[in-house]
C-alpha cells in the first residue's frame, strides 16, 4: 500500500535521514527482536528442520483431521466471541459515551477494574458460577425451573462466555473513543430529517462508528486465536483450541516441529486477516 | 545516510544493548544455590521443608524453589547449554525416555546411596522421588449408599450416576483403569490394547470432567462436580487432613513414582547430587511421606515414620496393587501420546 503510494508522488524532495524518534523506539525494537522475533524464527525454523529437513511437518498438520478440527475450533470460539463483545460492549460503550459523569466514571472503574484483576482468579471464579454445582446450576434446580444441571462448562457455552467477559474491555474502550468523537448533533439533525430512532442507528450511528467496531472486532479476534488459560479451564477437550494443542506438543510430547507448523499455521492466517482488515478499514491512510 | 544519523543510531543500538547486559550482569552476580524444580502445591511445599531445608542446614547451599515442572522447559535448557534447573521431579515415564534421549547427567551413587532404594524406583539416571497410587476416589455425600469398588464400577454410569474426573494428559494410568475395567487381568495389561482401552473409554467419553492439576482434582471431588474417578492417593490423603468426607478404595491401586532428576550440563552438578542423597535418605523420605501420603522409596524409612501413617501409605495396600510399566510407557510414550489428545480432541 505504501509503495503504490509512493510511486505517485513525485519524490526528489524525499528525506534521506532516518525518520526523527527513531532512535528514542530502537531500545523497544531491539528488546522485541531479542525476546519475541528471534526465538519465533527458532520455533518456525525448527517446523521445517526437525525432525528432517523438509515440510514432513505441515504435511502432517494438513494431514489430520484431528489438527484441522482444532484449527476450526479456534476460529469458531474468536468468531464467537468477537460478535458476542461486539453486541454486548456497544450498549455499554454507547453508555459510557453519554451517561452523566458520575455514571460515567463508575462503569468506566468496573470495565477498568476488570482489566486489572488476576486473569487466573477471574476464570475460576467463572468455574465456580457455571459449573454443574455451581451458584447458577444450583439457583435454577432449587427455583425449580430445571429438573437436571445445565452444561455450562467444559463445552464451548463455558469457553464463550469466560472469554467473551475477558475480551470485553477490548471491545468497549476502542468503541468508546470512537462514540465519544461523534458530534451529537447529527442524531438532532437525523430526527429533524424524519429519522426513526432504528434509522438513526442503522444509517448514522453504525456507519460512524464502523472503525471502532472494526478496531476493537480485530483485536478481540485476534487475541481469542492465541488464547490459552481460559479455553483450558472452561472448555472440554472436544472444543480445544490450538494454543492448547501448541502447548501440549512443546510440553508434554516435545514434538517441537510440529508445534512450530502449526504456530506458523496461526501466524500466517492471524496476519492474512490483519491484512483484510487494513485493507478495507484502514487506520487513516490505507484506503486510497 | 548521513554521518550524525549513524552515529544516532549506534548511541541507540549501545543504550539498548547496555539495558540488557546489565540485566544479564544481575544474573551472573546472584550467589551460589541449587534450583529445585517441582510441580507446585502442597507436594513441593513438603519437598521445600523436608528435603530442601535440612540440606541448607547441613550443607549451607541454598535451595531456590523453582515450577512447575515442563518438560519442554528442561528440553530447551539442556539443547542451549543453558540448564537453570539442578534437580527437577518428572514422572516416571518421563524420566525414562529422558535418559534415553541424552537429557539427563548420570546419577552419582558414590553420593547417592543405592542400596537402601527400592530397586523399582531407581535408574542410572534417576532415583525415586516418591511413589504414589492411582486410587479410586469418591464423595460419599453425592453417592448415597452405594461404595464404589472396582474401575468396573467407574465405568458404570446406571449403577453411580454423575460425571467422572480422570487424568488429563497422556501419561500411565486411564488406559490402565479402561483395560482393567473392561476385564483385562492385571497380569496382562501389557503392551497395552489401544484399541481396546479406547473403545472402553468412548463409553463414558461424554461423561468425563479431566482434572489437568491436583488441585483441581480435589475441587471437582469435593464440590461434587464429578462424585467419582481417578486420584493420586496423596491428594485425597490432603482432603481428608483438611476434614471433607472422602471415599477410597485401593482395590486394583496403580503404582507410579515421581523421580527426581538432574538434566544434562546442570551448572551445580555436585551440589545436586548432594541433594538427591538427602532427598532420598532414610530421614528425608520419612518425613515427606508423613507429610504428604505418598510413599517413602527408600525401604529404610517406614521404621521412622508415625504407625497411623504407614498403615495409610500405598505400599500398605500390596494385594491387588499393580504396577504401572514404566518400561513400557518410555518406548511407546510419542506414539501414545498422539493418539491420546487426537481422541480427546475428537
Amino acid at each position: 500500500m505504501t509503495l503504490s503510494h509512493a510511486a505517485h508522488v513525485p519524490s526528489p524532495a524525499r528525506p534521506r535521514r532516518l525518520p526523527a524518534g527513531l532512535a528514542a523506539v530502537t531500545p523497544a525494537f531491539a528488546l522485541v527482536a531479542v525476546v519475541f522475533v528471534l526465538p519465533v524464527l527458532a520455533l518456525l525454523l525448527r517446523s521445517v528442520l526437525e525432525p528432517e529437513p523438509g515440510l514432513q511437518n505441515y504435511a502432517a498438520f494438513f494431514a489430520s483431521t484431528t489438527y484441522l478440527k482444532v484449527l476450526g475450533n479456534t476460529f469458531l470460539v474468536a468468531a464467537t466471541v468477537t460478535v458476542a463483545t461486539v453486541l454486548l460492549g456497544f450498549p455499554v460503550a454507547w453508555f459510557l459515551a453519554i451517561a452523566p459523569g458520575f455514571w460515567s466514571r463508575l462503569l468506566f472503574a468496573v470495565v477498568i477494574l476488570s482489566m486489572w484483576t488476576n486473569l487466573l482468579a477471574r476464570t475460576y471464579a467463572w468455574m465456580v458460577l457455571l459449573q454443574r454445582t455451581g451458584l447458577i446450576n444450583r439457583t435454577l434446580m432449587n427455583l425449580g425451573l430445571i429438573s437436571e444441571p445445565l452444561p455450562l462448562i467444559n463445552n464451548l457455552v463455558g469457553v464463550t462466555i469466560g472469554m467473551t467477559y475477558i475480551m470485553l474491555p477490548f471491545m468497549i474502550l476502542p468503541l468508546h473513543a470512537t462514540i465519544r468523537s461523534i458530534d451529537p448533533s447529527v442524531f438532532q439533525a437525523a430526527s429533524l430529517c424524519g429519522a426513526s430512532r432504528w434509522q438513526a442507528f442503522t444509517r448514522v450511528m453504525l456507519p460512524l462508528t464502523a472503525t471502532g467496531i472494526a478496531a476493537g472486532a480485530l483485536m478481540v479476534f485476534v487475541m481469542s486465536l492465541g488464547y490459552f488459560i481460559t479455553p483450558a479451564l472452561l472448555g472440554g477437550t472436544s472444543n480445544m483450541m490450538l494454543a492448547e494443542l501448541i502447548a501440549q506438543l512443546v510440553q508434554s510430547l516435545l514434538d517441537w516441529g510440529l508445534a512450530g507448523a502449526a504456530a506458523l499455521v496461526l501466524l500466517v492466517v492471524t496476519l492474512a486477516i490483519y491484512a483484510v482488515q487494513l485493507r478495507f478499514f484502514g487506520f487513516g491512510q490505507a484506503r486510497s | 545516510m548521513s554521518r550524525s544519523n549513524g552515529m544516532r543510531l549506534a548511541k541507540a543500538i549501545a543504550f539498548s544493548a547496555l539495558i540488557v547486559g546489565a540485566g544479564l550482569g544481575v544474573a551472573a552476580a546472584q550467589s551460589q544455590a541449587i534450583v529445585f524444580t517441582s510441580w507446585g502445591g502442597t507436594t513441593q511445599d513438603a519437598q521445600k521443608k523436608d528435603w530442601a531445608e535440612p540440606f541448607t542446614k547441613k550443607t549451607g547451599i541454598a535451595v531456590k524453589q523453582d515450577g512447575p515442572t515442563d518438560y519442554g522447559k528442561l528440553k530447551a535448557m539442556v539443547e542451549s547449554g543453558n540448564v537453570d534447573w539442578d534437580v527437577v521431579d518428572v514422572e516416571a515415564d518421563f524420566a525414562a525416555a529422558a535418559a534415553k534421549d541424552g537429557l539427563l547427567e548420570p546419577i552419582d551413587f558414590g553420593v547417592v546411596n543405592r542400596g537402601d532404594l527400592d530397586p523399582r524406583f531407581v535408574t542410572d539416571h534417576a532415583v525415586g522421588s516418591f511413589y504414589y497410587s492411582f486410587v479410586l476416589g469418591f464423595n460419599p455425600a453425592s453417592l448415597g449408599e452405594k461404595a464404589p469398588r472396582n474401575w468396573a464400577d467407574v465405568f458404570d454410569t446406571k449403577a453411580f450416576p454423575g460425571k467422572r474426573t480422570f487424568y488429563k494428559w497422556s501419561a500411565p494410568g486411564v488406559l490402565e483403569i479402561a483395560l482393567l475395567a473392561d476385564g483385562v487381568p492385571a497380569d496382562k495389561l501389557y503392551p497395552l490394547d489401544l484399541d481396546r482401552a479406547f473403545k472402553k473409554l468412548d463409553t463414558i467419553k461424554s461423561d468425563i470432567v479431566w482434572w489437568g492439576t491436583g488441585a483441581q482434582s480435589q475441587q471437582l471431588l469435593a464440590s461434587g462436580e464429578a462424585p467419582i474417578g481417578q486420584f493420586w492417593n496423596g491428594r485425597l490423603f490432603a482432603l481428608e487432613q483438611s476434614g471433607e468426607k472422602v471415599g477410597v478404595s485401593w482395590e486394583q491401586n496403580l503404582t507410579a513414582a515421581d523421580m527426581l532428576v538432574v538434566p544434562k550440563g546442570a551448572k551445580n552438578r555436585e551440589a545436586a547430587m548432594q541433594f538427591l542423597a538427602e532427598a532420598t535418605s532414610p530421614e528425608g523420605q520419612a518425613s515427606f511421606a508423613t507429610d504428604s501420603g505418598y510413599a517413602p522409596v527408600n525401604v529404610k524409612s517406614a521404621a521412622l515414620m508415625p504407625k497411623d501413617v504407614a498403615a495409610n501409605l500405598p505400599d500398605q495396600h500390596t494385594s491387588s496393587q499393580i504396577n504401572l510399566d514404566m518400561a513400557y510407557w518410555a518406548a511407546h510414550r510419542d506414539e501414545i501420546g498422539k493418539r491420546w489428545y487426537a481422541w480427546q480432541a475428537k
